[in-house]
């Protein structure tokens, strides 16, 4: 297959945001019906009162907060791809970059408003930011809270950044095929991008200072997120285990996310040249390492459980693996264990399609398992007498589902404005040393699958 | 500087469930009606524990009274973003309504569950509102509240001390639950000292902290039920 | 008259270009060069590597790991409110904040140093041609005066596949 020249790689790259169709149209309506169904019941929160919502005595978190923990994680989708395999220069990752990161930036600001969702008063979220106020009073920097507030706020204007920074070239070719009201835009975006040797030499070494400084901040934001749990005498959440096993979850829910959105993006905007089965494949392996890691930490965490035989620990943990949660316990189990390992593991079903039905297993059994670390353990705090049982309420289920609506508007949106793949990296990518490598391996690939 | 402790005595408390009602008139606390409290919403800043064990007829039932601990090592207090719940010196765990912007952290934390939400801005019917206590504020939708030994009475009491020149003397603060606990089960007073009479229950051999391994070191003493 | 420059299809052509200006007497400063992705493999690509973005990036993290700990200690100590036993100021917790600030500041210095450096437009460097986005190479000398064009002209034109254009 001959690779696609200049010209051509700028027509079908630039075509989603010169033409629009009325799948766009209808699109965007769905989802934004789902999102202003959100809306609109978040508001009825703020006005009836948090009330409304499942939570209860003991268990005071509940949907909100295991929506924050996922979305959060989901967003390590980018970092692993852009920052990691552009640190070892993997060069198969140049069309599935920017898909990445704006799934990063998405479901950053997603997860980001969950912790204002659930506060009880919301109206003063601002008093997390460290500003000198008339009351004398700053943030407690010793609360997990607070360090969630500077990790993620950190981790969007990195990511935002990262996204940002490699799109300029990207929107000078946009500013020069496009005319009026478009092509002003654009000029703006781009700066005073020309594409001169000295800006294409700063432009890469400050990607490559940004992917070095926004991967250790990546690891410290899901670890923050899970010092939410363990900095409290909990059974079951005070663990040494949740930093990694958070950061692993987070990898695997993301490069989950990932492969979906790719898979879409390559049906809808027929971009089966540039996001290619050797991507879908080389996911898909990752996804099962994902697998394989995410299963030894949860086995790591239920035998030291066990084995120490506490009896608050105890408690929770046969309610999760044999009581009222064992439904919800052994269907995340499969999801995110057997299903991956079953379709990852052999290559017959590594397909296109096996990947995204693996995906959207994990995406279940990820969701699962933050909902099954926040809720029973909460529910069975040591002393019986209060002991609870939290139920979610329709507020709760709808603002869950106005998330993920959310999340494909703003990527359709995103894909309308903005070339979803970099042309300029994927050119970049056709010359490098390693290209000829790659050429090869997708030679070898399209013959054992076309 | 006074160190506030309480001191239950299981053998005596019988369950009525005295000190409960008298905590909700003294600290304003409002019902919620049947409905929201079935779905958990209830704010007993003191509940009376049941548990019992064997079968009938030969049941023993053991009535336990459990209020904030007011920990030495609080779990609730190093999570809360907004410095709501803090240490005071005379070591009461303080919340303060105003600072909490409910994330309800400190609940989680608090392995006695002792704290509770306002799920809704609390209302009185008329004319109950006038029962109100003007010593106590009311506390908004979306804020945190539990026992505070009810730091009003101590305060004032402090302050009339103050005004009269002499030394408090013990006994003579009595939160509203040790002051309606009619078979005296309830004790508060000074852990420092040594000769009040909850320092000298929280010497006594029946004496054990609640959830004493989860390292809290809570302020109240329960002394075993022997009968 | 204020610019002479030619396209040329790919990276052979346009460096042959650049060592024919050369020959011309045409100073490398005053060479344009623009292309729709980095040519390093070219020596024209390789020109005007040396960037001290690195030791902004590495000051602007320092700046931050400052703010994060004059931030946690003057705030901590001013009013310094009990919570848990907990000492006033301890380290564990207040390195998270610093850690996380030190990054941020790293981040913004080093963008803030390629919008300054690369991305404000400069007087005097304006050459730009679209069809530059649709992969030709440009190569060109900025006010060249009249004297020289006809040379320049000459030598812009003398690798395979070039297009000459004068922009106005």
């Amino acid at each position: 297959m001959t690779p696609a020249t200049g010209t051509r790689i700028n027509d079908d790259l630039t075509r989603p945001l010169l033409l629009t169709s009325w799948r766009f149209y209808l699109l965007v309506a769905f989802f934004g019906a789902f999102v202003a169904a959100g809306l609109a019941a978040w508001f009825s929160q703020i006005f009836f009162g948090i009330g409304i919502a499942g939570i209860r005595w003991p268990v005071y978190w509940g949907f909100y907060v295991t929506n924050f923990v996922f979305w959060i994680g989901i967003s390590h989708a980018g970092t692993l791809i852009s920052a990691i395999l552009r640190l070892v220069d993997a060069g198969w990752r140049r069309p599935v970059t920017r898909c990445a990161e704006v799934i990063t930036v998405f479901a950053l600001m997603i997860g980001a408003l969950f912790p204002i969702i659930h506060l009880g008063r919301p109206w003063l979220a601002f008093w997390l930011f460290p500003y000198p106020s008339e009351r004398l009073i700053w943030p407690n920097f010793r609360s997990p809270l607070v360090w969630d507030f500077f990790a993620i706020n950190t981790y969007l204007t990195g990511s935002i950044l990262f996204l940002l920074l490699p799109m300029i070239p990207d929107f000078a070719v946009v500013r020069d095929r496009s005319t009026g009201l478009r092509h002003r835009i654009y000029r703006l975006l781009a700066l005073g991008w020309r594409g001169t040797p000295k800006q294409w030499h700063r432009l890469e070494t400050a990607m490559q200072i940004m992917a070095i400084a926004i991967l250790p901040v990546a690891v410290s934001v899901h670890t923050i997120v899970s010092f939410d749990f363990s900095m409290a005498p909990v059974p079951m959440w005070q663990s040494t285990i949740f930093g990694p096993y958070f950061v692993a979850g987070a990898i695997f829910s993301g490069i989950a996310a990932l492969i979906i959105a790719m898979a879409a993006l390559r049906r809808f905007l027929q971009l089966e040249e540039y996001l290619r089965p050797i991507h879908f494949d080389n996911l898909g392996k990752l996804l099962l390492m994902m697998a394989l890691i995410w299963g030894y930490f949860v086995f790591n965490e239920r035998l030291v459980t066990y084995y120490g035989n506490e009896p608050a620990e105890m408690t929770v943990f046969w309610r999760t693996q044999r009581q009222s949660f064992a439904p919800l316990h052994w269907t995340m189990i499969a999801c995110n264990f057997l299903v991956p390992l079953v379709l990852m593991g052999i290559r017959r079903f590594r397909t296109i399609g096996g990947c995204v039905v693996a995906s959207f297993a994990v995406i279940v059994g990820m969701w699962l398992e933050r909902f099954l670390i926040i809720v029973p353990s909460l529910g069975a705090k040591y002393l019986p007498y209060s002991f609870g049982i939290y139920r979610p309420q329709p507020v709760e289920i709808i603002i869950t589902a106005a998330t993920f609506a959310a999340m494909g508007l703003l990527y359709v949106l995103f894909a309308k404005v903005i070339p979803i793949i970099s042309i300029w990296e994927l050119k970049a990518g056709e010359h490098t040393p390693s290209a000829a490598a790659r050429a090869l391996d997708e030679e070898r690939l399209g013959k054992v699958r076309p | 500087m006074p160190r506030w402790g309480m001191a239950a005595d299981l053998d005596r408390c019988n369950g009525c469930g005295a000190c409960v009602v008298a905590c909700h008139a003294e600290n304003n606390i409002s019902t919620v009606g049947a409905a929201e409290a079935a779905r958990g919403r209830a704010k007993h800043w003191i509940r009376v524990e049941r548990y019992w064990e064997g079968e009938f007829p030969d049941v023993r039932l053991k009535f336990r009274p459990v209020m904030c601990q007011q920990c030495d090592s609080a779990p609730c207090e190093p999570v809360c973003p907004t410095y709501a719940s803090h240490h005071t010196a005379d070591g009461l765990n303080a919340q303060v309504y105003n600072r909490c912007i409910g994330t309800r952290y400190c609940a989680n934390a608090c392995p006695y569950n002792v704290r509770f939400f306002d799920f809704f801005n609390p209302s009185w019917d008329r004319p109950l509102q006038l029962q109100l206590n003007p010593d106590v504020s009311l506390r908004s939708v979306g804020v945190m509240e539990k026992c505070t030994f009810c730091v009003q009475r101590i305060r004032g009491a402090q302050i009339q001390a103050k005004a009269e020149g002499r030394e408090l003397r013990d006994g003579e603060i009595q939160p509203a639950c040790v002051q309606s606990c009619a078979p005296r089960a309830l004790v508060f007073g000074d852990l420092q000292d040594p000769e009040s009479e909850v320092s000298r229950l929280s010497r006594s051999a029946r004496g054990a902290k609640l959830l004493e391994d989860v390292g809290t070191q809570p302020a109240v003493t329960y002394l075993a039920k022997q009968t | 008259m204020s610019a002479v420059y030619g396209l040329y299809p790919d990276g052979h052509a346009a460096q042959q270009a650049v060592n024919r200006l050369r020959a011309a007497g045409v100073a490398d400063r005053d060479i344009t060069i623009l292309s729709a992705r980095p040519m390093e493999e070219f020596e024209f690509g390789q020109r005007d590597r040396q960037t001290w973005m690195w030791w902004f990036a590495s000051f602007g993290g320092l700046l931050g790991m400052a703010a994060g700990y004059g931030l946690s200690w003057l705030t901590e100590t001013s009013w310094a409110i009990d919570v848990g036993g907990l000492p006033t100021f301890a380290w564990w917790p207040n390195l998270i904040v610093m850690f996380e600030l030190t990054m941020l500041g790293a981040i913004l210095a080093a963008v803030l140093t390629l919008v300054v450096s690369a991305l404000l437009p400069t007087r005097g460097q304006t050459l730009y041609d679209p069809e530059v986005s649709e992969g030709q190479i440009l190569v060109g000398v900025e006010r060249p005066g009249e004297a020289r064009l006809a040379d320049l002209e000459q030598a812009l034109s003398a690798p395979p596949g070039a297009r000459v254009k004068q922009s106005p």
